[in-house]
């Protein structure tokens, strides 16, 4: 195979990673000032959701689009399909997601217009990646993860599309049911099974480790998709016993996968862990626990809404966003390091990746991000709407140094 | 006294970095083998810690560079194979020392 088949134009990369980054902080800042609807657990109301869409959409689904233009070539061994196409699917991805957030938030009735562009943005990147995927040679167990997460993400766009089409036109199916179908493809199906399928090629990479099994791998997969059948089987069937077992899945799929994880970081080289990949290998633990505390509200308190609006933001942040930001401050490295150093390499003396990164500032960062999401967590549970605005501002501050670290490492 | 060109490229191949582990691709035990031609052909064949790794365009790319600024060296081919596939006990005691310890 000829290396330079897997070459990359990086500025397609860096188009979604940059813009990301002013979602992460508007979102936030968006939720900061509307902390007071978020403490009387009005979660359904505009503002909130043009925060949660530009949070999960214009941050989380445009960083791994990103990443997913860097990663599929090299990961896979297959060249991108059209990168020109790349760029058309950034510029009608970032004005959908602009336009559904901004109309979410003010005229929701409208939505389902930039919801179609969001859409078409997505399928755009969808079509492109198994147009990818498609030529890889051979095939591995990568491939089914991140091709499983894609078909989730269809999903989510197509029942996104209906519950917006539900507010636009009236209900036309339950929307309650439609709701938590688009959550669990989302949050689970489409982040969970790609951040499985890309930890499986990201963890051995930077912890040098060889001579691992991946032996759950396989199970893990097919176990958490069982587990996303029973549960939205159980949604629209109202049925209580289901539910717990299709969470119960999903706790046992993603404890396969730690199994996995806890093997390769047995078996590395590496002794000593970047803190950004350690941040992102620490989720991997935050993520187990909400699996099996999901599980127990499913029986204990399984119409808490309070409890399971928590475990919803706890998923998504402690797990899929903490794992995002941890490998981010790996991924961005070696994107600058590449675009800037890879040409004059041999010729002249270039910085090394570490060089890139301040080791100290992360840690204080990823510290601050964690302590800001517990704290929130705890000032829901007590109804503090004070606490609320602390800890709120703490993870807007901290996002604004997150998203600052980033853009610092594009002046080096 | 003269250096042989086989004694120059292995020198060169030391220079090639890789940035992620700080460590140069000989230490590292990537490069299985060095050829030096006639005519100033140079063969070589490596591979990578880890099939699929972002930095493999540059590795591959270093090594040309270094190579190409020999003067007597007028070819330089590279191969990257995955088998057989790397393994830590194939890197120098240095390299050992720096990353495992």
């Amino acid at each position: 195979m000829s290396f330079q088949q897997t070459k990359v134009n990086l500025k397609l990369p860096f188009s979604f990673i940059l813009s990301s980054m002013i979602a992460l902080v508007v979102s936030q800042w968006i939720l900061f000032q509307n902390v007071d609807l978020i403490a009387e657990g009005y979660y359904r109301t505009p503002a909130l959701w043009m925060a949660f869409h530009l949070l999960i959409l214009g941050f989380a689904v445009m960083v791994v689009m990103g990443a997913m233009y860097q990663l599929v070539p090299v990961a896979f061994l297959t060249p991108i399909w059209s990168e020109r196409f790349g760029f058309v699917q950034f510029g009608v991805t970032i004005a959908g997601v602009l336009a559904l957030s901004v109309l979410l938030g003010f005229n929701p009735g409208h939505a389902v217009y930039g919801g179609a562009l969001a859409i078409l943005g997505i399928i755009m990147f969808m079509f492109q990646m198994f147009m990818t995927i498609r030529k890889q040679k051979e095939k591995n167990m990568m491939t089914w993860l991140v091709t499983g997460a894609l078909v989730f993400f269809l999903l989510t766009i197509l029942a996104g599309f209906l519950l917006a089409w539900n507010l636009s036109n009236g209900e036309i199916l339950n929307h309650e049911s439609l709701l938590r179908s688009h959550l669990l493809f989302g949050v689970a199906g489409w982040f969970t099974l790609l951040i499985f399928g890309f930890s499986y090629k990201l963890v051995p990479m930077f912890s040098l480790s060889h001579g691992y099994s991946m032996k759950w791998a396989k199970p893990a997969f097919i176990i958490y998709i069982a587990g996303m059948l029973v549960l939205v089987n159980a949604f629209w069937s109202m049925n209580q016993l289901l539910q717990t077992t299709g969470w119960f899945l999903l706790f046992m799929a993603f404890t396969l996968f730690l199994l996995d994880i806890r093997e390769i970081l047995a078996k590395r080289s590496k002794k000593r862990l970047d803190r950004p990949f350690l941040f992102a290998m620490i989720s991997v633990y935050f993520g187990w626990v909400i699996h099996f505390l999901t599980f127990i509200v499913s029986i204990l308190l399984p119409g808490h809404s309070k409890i399971w609006g928590l475990l919803i933001y706890l998923y998504l942040v402690s797990w899929v966003l903490f794992s995002i930001l941890g490998y981010l401050k790996k991924i961005v490295p070696v994107l600058w390091w590449t675009l800037k150093y890879a040409d004059r390499v041999g010729k002249e003396k270039v910085p090394m990746l570490k060089d890139l990164i301040r080791e100290k500032s992360s840690v204080i960062i990823y510290s601050g991000i964690v302590a800001a999401t517990f704290g929130n967590v705890i000032a829901v549970l007590f109804n503090s709407v004070t606490g609320l605005q602390v800890f709120q501002g703490i993870w807007f501050l901290f996002a604004l140094a997150f998203s600052i670290s980033i853009g610092r490492i594009l002046t080096k | 006294m003269k250096v042989s060109l086989e004694e120059q490229v292995e020198e060169a191949l030391y220079e090639v970095i890789d940035p992620e582990l700080n460590m140069n691709i000989m230490d590292l035990g990537l490069v299985y083998t060095v050829q030096v031609r006639e005519n100033g052909e140079v063969y070589v064949r490596l591979t990578l810690t880890t099939p699929g790794c972002p930095l493999h365009d540059t590795i591959v790319g270093g090594v040309e560079t270094v190579l190409y600024s020999i003067d007597e060296v007028q070819n330089v081919e590279v191969d990257l194979v995955w088998t057989p596939a790397w393994t830590p006990d194939k890197m120098s005691r240095r390299a050992k020392e720096m990353l495992m310890f």
